[in-house]
């Protein structure tokens, strides 16, 4: 009998003839259940509903959408467990190119035509391989990720790991990234360089760096990647958070804008374009490409409050309060009284400058708290506004100045002018900017003391 | 010139798809009827394989041709040489060997690189008295692959290049693969261990 007899198998297919030609392939490698699904939104419902044991999908699904984009969408979404088998099925050179690229890749792919025998080959050795990194599968899922990277630290001195070890090296670095240690990361993923140019060992150094705040160096790093891989769409979006992070924002939109049109409904990158488009003062284009992830997102969960509270932060950016506030109000009183601070805080803010006799009250009551938590950027940005619109200097001087003082002020600079001469206070901007400087100078002494003594 | 590509690889993609789909209908009549028609799957592997090769060709011999380079585990690599092309020599009455003593992963196009020995392998076949043998071995530091046979050899190494279509793939392969400043290299002799044809691949 053979070891896949009571396997549970889908097949990924938009074309008729191709799904039956792989249910017979694996038919004939012994497998008794086999699935199809026919489209996107099938396989997710149908491996949501009961994982499949193995997954074979093609990379082209018709609809503008990829094996590749459904495989992001499962991880993003912790749809496969670690001992499902992935397994990307494509009938010319294109996905090559692409799996030899990105960051996220499948247990396998295969090329079409193939035999039974090769089709088992395969099976086997991604079983054995999914056997041997158990393990540490398991301690990253419990985000333990010390014991993971002991356990990478294991395997590496195992005999057994030899024909994995680029794949330990990858792992290591991701591990360390997850953990929070850039800089392990950044270690980890240039040894795999020194060895090797690979494109998302090079584009892992440029995100390393990234969350290091070096963006210069990291944009350095990725404008390589890009120019090498222009096929690698991660690479884009990387690029184009670091130009955010560097206060580029057109350059940032122009990227997004020209990847994002070549994978229409990609929506995590059209958020990302939003926001490159709400920085760089495109509201319009921001309002668009929300209003899409509103509407066309389908995966349940996806679309969550915040991307509610960012459409209509671009409406009020782009002047539409009327709009704004129907977003608003169609979040109800109970899911509003479910948020976060940050989430309220962003809520009330916009309803405060969209519905002042609404939210003014609101935000004077949350007030308090706003003046003394630490509150994400986006959050900073609305309560900024919504304060200056209000008359509450205090207020917006306390976020302007956590702004400036952050990692992110090269980001959201261009922004706090405009909020600031919209209300004819550039000079207060001015002040804060002055103070923010002089507290730098005065704390350089003890900042830079790390590196001199070293 | 983007776009005759385009044209071709469609082409080619919906051809290989009708010979999947009549692959898989073998493979469920094999199943069926408990009968081995092993020969007719492996001419529609090899007919698949030859358009993909013409495209290959085609791309590769184009300025600013790009691999695929993901890590390989060099053993599993030459087993599946052996998989597709063992039973076929056999009906030949020739013996395929491999002797793989390369443990790690190696950067390569694997697909490419497959395609390249599969093809050598097919080639040593038709010449080999009774032995073809594939072999992986590390050599200063490069990923030596070889594909020996017991024939004739070669009548002129130094010109056998560019008489086939698939050894002019093969030396633009290898130059493509390039790590730490070096590139490969396809080099052709005769003698070798079996005495006949030694086609060898060489990557960084």
């Amino acid at each position: 009998m053979s070891a896949y007899a009571n396997k549970r198998f889908l097949v990924i297919d938009d074309l008729p003839l191709a799904r039956e030609s792989l249910r017979a392939i694996a038919q004939s490698v012994g497998a008794f259940a086999v699935e199809f699904a026919s489209n996107y939104q099938d396989a997710l419902y149908r491996i949501r509903n009961n994982t499949p044991d193995v997954i074979l999908c093609d990379y082209m699904l018709g609809d503008g959408r990829s094996g590749q984009q459904l495989l992001e969408e499962l991880r993003r979404f912790g749809l496969l467990s670690d001992d499902t088998i992935f397994m990307m099925v494509t009938g010319e050179q294109a996905y090559e190119q692409v799996v030899a690229a990105v960051e996220l890749v499948p247990d396998d792919y295969i090329i079409k035509p193939f035999s039974p025998d090769k089709l088992l080959l395969r099976l086997d050795r991604i079983s054995a391989k999914k056997k041997f990194f158990a393990g540490y599968y398991r301690e990253k899922r419990r985000q333990d990720y010390a014991a993971a990277l002991a356990v990478l630290a294991r395997n590496k001195e195992d005999e057994a790991g030899r024909p994995y070890r680029f794949e330990i090296l990858r792992q290591e670095a991701e591990a360390h990234l997850a953990s929070g240690n850039a800089g392990a990361a950044e270690a980890a993923y240039r040894s795999i360089l020194t060895d090797y140019e690979f494109p998302w060992a090079r584009a892992g150094v440029a995100r390393s760096l990234h969350r290091q705040n070096r963006h210069v160096e990291a944009r350095a790093e990725i404008e390589q990647v890009v120019a090498g891989t222009p096929s690698y769409f991660d690479a884009a979006d990387l690029k184009a958070s670091i130009c955010m992070a560097q206060g580029e924002h057109a350059e940032a939109q122009r990227v997004l804008d020209e990847v994002a049109r070549k994978t229409p409904r990609n929506f995590l990158r059209k958020r990302l374009l939003a926001e490159a488009a709400t920085l760089n003062g495109d509201a319009e284009t921001a309002r668009a490409a929300l209003a899409d992830v509103i509407a066309n997102d389908s995966m349940p969960g996806a679309v969550s409050p915040a991307d509610q509270l960012a459409l209509a932060r671009s409406q009020v950016a782009a002047g539409d309060s009327i709009a704004a506030e129907k977003v608003l109000l169609g979040l109800r009183e109970s899911e509003v009284k479910g948020f976060d601070l940050a989430l309220q805080a962003s809520y009330v803010a916009l309803l405060a400058l969209t519905s002042p006799e609404r939210g003014a009250p609101r935000l004077a009551g949350l007030r308090p708290a706003l003046l003394d938590t630490e509150l994400p950027t986006d959050t900073r940005i609305d309560v900024l506004r919504a304060a200056l619109a209000g008359a509450d200097a205090e207020l917006a001087e306390r976020q302007a100045r956590s702004l400036m003082a952050g990692p992110e002020a090269k980001k959201v600079f261009a922004l706090l002018r405009k909020a600031y001469t919209l209300h004819g206070r550039d000079a207060d901007l001015r002040e804060i900017q002055r103070q923010v400087a002089l507290e730098r100078i005065h704390h350089e002494p003890t900042a830079g003391a790390g590196p001199a003594a070293a | 010139m983007h776009r005759l590509l385009d044209i071709l690889a469609s082409g080619v993609h919906d051809a290989k798809n009708q010979l999947f789909a009549a692959e898989s209908m073998i493979a469920t009549a094999e199943k069926a009827h408990g009968v081995d028609l092993g020969e007719a799957r492996y001419a529609i592997e090899a007919a698949a394989g030859r358009l993909s090769r013409t495209l290959t060709t085609y791309r590769l011999l184009r300025h600013g041709a790009s691999l695929a380079v993901v890590p390989t585990v060099v053993a599993d690599l030459c087993e599946e040489v052996l998989l597709a092309q063992a039973k076929q020599l056999e009906r030949a009455g020739v013996r395929l060997g491999l002797a793989c003593s390369v443990l790690d992963e190696w950067p390569l196009d694997r697909d490419l690189v497959g395609d390249i020995l599969n093809n050598a392998v097919q080639n040593a076949g038709r010449h080999a008295r009774s032995r073809v043998e594939l072999s992986a071995v590390l050599e200063g530091g490069d990923l030596v692959l070889r594909v020996e046979d017991d024939g004739p050899g070669f009548a002129d190494p130094s010109t056998a290049a560019a008489g086939g279509t698939g050894l002019l793939v093969g030396e633009r392969l290898a130059a493509l693969h390039v790590r730490r400043g070096r590139s490969g290299a396809l080099l052709l002799c005769n003698g070798g261990r079996l005495g006949g044809a030694v086609f060898e691949l060489r990557l960084p």
